[in-house]
């Protein structure tokens, strides 16, 4: 009977682990393998080992294109973060603003870019708003006698393409998070701020901003983890297949599927991957202390 | 001085109520253009103009669309996927969280704080390993490979989203069962399941989005044309020639993302719950 108990979470809980040890550990693991070999399109199946090479060239040489990847990806996060959270805070607190009764109209309206599926809304504005011949930004520069831009041709006005999209898919989510955030703020400690004089600016700083930041922290923690992962819409907006734009933007992980999808260095770009992920596992380790589960 | 706060505070709600709707309509001016372009007879796309009301509305876009091009196939290949994912990640993942929720056990913490980790990582970075398994195996262009491959990150983000559930349900409701004379499998079926269906169904549905709006595992791994999803369809038609397939890719758009809109607004108020409860997610 003892045993039969000591089992019964083992059964229950079996079915699940074997399919994620199958389909996701395993892959992860043949991955780390195969990072310490040197196959590639001529080595498909005649492969070998070779050591740490693969990571070294990732990590030392700078032509391998890796590093500057890493900067281009550290920016990108850093920028949208800021961007974000900072947009976010004011447009929440406008939304939160005593005696506004269209207060959820807006914030519906304003949820529609995260309902929609991402890489519909990337495709919409690929073809939609940056495309040269007809996307609407052009049409309205050249309705204001401007010159038309190819905005994905060089990095740094895609590079703004592709923040201007990614705030355009992500601010809802952060907008939500800060808007629940201020609800939770307790009304009366604006009053006695008041009382003692304190003005908008310092409301803000003293008041607001302490009291949100542990409800909001694990949404922003969240936030910068899915935009240090950001894939789709770098490729879908500048290296699609058979359609490149002429930018030559790379984060990390448009790097790791590159070299293995399309330059077919399957030991770099494994090892590229693992690299990645163990950034991941030394970031989440460090953020997970705060929201320790019991 | 009273009323000086009253004046300055409705000011106040003025000046939102006039900056909100423009944000508004800037936000949603792509979604209006594709819908315009949509309704747009041909030529539409190609003019200049700025218009968001069509000059000539017409559905011949959404007829052609249905009729013309094999989105009716597409929209198979992603319901099967959706719904095989669906039944998969949530058959195993509820007796799982239920397990982790409920029994403590050893090598519970450290699993599940395995599986945090491996939630945070990102699944494309092992799509190269997992693309020449299922070459060896034959289980590319397959839809059984593509559901195994949803289903084990979605089973991950199931467990977490439903032990989080399971967590606030009190033992002893069970325990009074057991006293009745209730097993195991009897107090899980009869009496945890039917507490926690409104969680479920949030999940299944979470996972039903998920895999509606997965493209790029759905287009590396399914390559034959009777096997695209929505996703590779949409995709295929915008990488043709725009000019022409421009208005039906909006068109196709638009009938992708109603279902999706409508579904989200009906659960969004456990989107966030759901998405937190797990710490880092993505």
């Amino acid at each position: 009977m003892k045993t039969k108990k000591r089992f019964l979470p083992w059964k229950y809980a079996l079915p699940a682990l074997a399919l994620i040890g199958v389909i996701v550990v395993f892959p992860i693991l043949y991955t780390g393998y195969i990072s310490l070999t040197n196959m590639n399109m001529y080595h498909w199946n005649d492969y070998h080992l070779i050591g740490f090479e693969n990571f070294q060239r990732a990590l030392t040489k700078v032509d391998s294109g890796f590093l500057s990847a890493l900067i281009t990806t550290i920016i990108w996060t850093v920028l949208n973060m800021l961007i974000q959270v900072a947009l976010a805070y004011f447009l929440a607190l406008g939304l939160n603003a005593q005696g506004l009764r269209l207060a959820r109209v807006y914030k519906t309206l304003l949820m529609f870019p995260w309902a929609m599926p991402a890489y519909v809304s990337i495709l919409l504005w690929r073809v939609g708003m940056f495309n040269t011949e007809f996307g609407f930004l052009n049409k309205l520069l050249t309705a204001m006698g401007l010159e038309r831009v190819n905005f994905l041709s060089r990095n740094i006005p895609a590079f703004l393409s592709c923040m201007l999209l990614n705030l355009w898919m992500a601010m809802p989510f952060m907008i939500m998070m800060m808007d629940s955030a201020l609800r939770s703020v307790d009304r009366s400690y604006y009053e006695s701020a008041k009382l003692d004089g304190a003005g908008f600016w310092t409301q803000n700083w003293y008041v607001t901003i302490p009291a949100i930041k542990p409800v909001l922290a694990p949404a922003v923690i969240m936030t910068a983890f899915t935009t240090f992962k950001q894939f789709d819409i770098v490729y879908l907006l500048t290296m699609q297949r058979g359609s490149l734009s002429g930018a030559t933007l790379q984060t990390v992980i448009t790097y790791a599927h590159q070299n293995a999808f399309v330059s077919n260095n399957y030991g770099l770009s494994s090892a590229v991957s693992i690299i990645i992920f163990l950034f991941i596992i030394v970031f989440s380790i460090f953020t997970n202390k705060g929201v320790e589960e019991t | 001085m009273k009323n000086r706060k009253k004046v300055k505070r409705a000011g106040g709600v003025i000046l939102i109520n006039l900056i909100f709707p423009i944000i508004c309509f800037v936000t949603l001016i792509p979604i209006f253009y594709a819908v315009t372009l949509s309704l747009e007879g041909a030529g539409g796309a190609l003019s200049s103009g700025l218009s968001f009301i069509p000059q000539e509305p017409t559905l011949e876009n959404y007829r052609a669309i249905l009729v013309e091009e094999p989105f009716l196939l597409w929209l198979k290949n992603s319901a099967i996927l959706s719904v095989g994912t669906m039944i998969a990640a949530m058959g195993t993942a509820v007796t799982a969280a239920y397990a982790f929720s409920r029994y403590r056990f050893r090598a519970r913490k450290s699993i599940l704080r395995l599986l945090l980790i491996l939630n945070a990582f990102p699944q494309i970075l092992s799509m190269f390993a997992i693309f020449r398994l299922f070459r060896t195996f034959h289980l590319l262009n397959s839809y059984l490979g593509l559901i195994i491959v949803y289903a084990g990150s979605m089973c991950i983000f199931c467990i977490w989203n439903m032990k989080g559930y399971f967590d606030t349900i009190p033992v002893e409701i069970e325990e009074a069962a057991q006293i009745d004379g209730a097993g195991g499998r009897q107090i899980l079926m009869r009496i945890v399941l039917p507490l926690a269906r409104p969680a479920m169904i949030v999940t299944a549905v979470m996972v039903l989005i998920y895999v509606w709006n997965e493209y790029l595992f759905s287009t590396t791994f399914m390559m034959s044309e009777s096997s695209y999803t929505l996703a590779g369809g949409l995709y295929q038609l915008q990488s043709n020639d725009y000019s022409r397939s421009w208005p039906l890719f909006s068109a196709a758009s638009v009938l992708v993302s109603v279902p999706i809109l409508i579904v989200f607004f009906c659960i969004q108020k456990y989107m966030v719950s759901g998405l937190t409860a797990g710490g880092v997610k993505g």
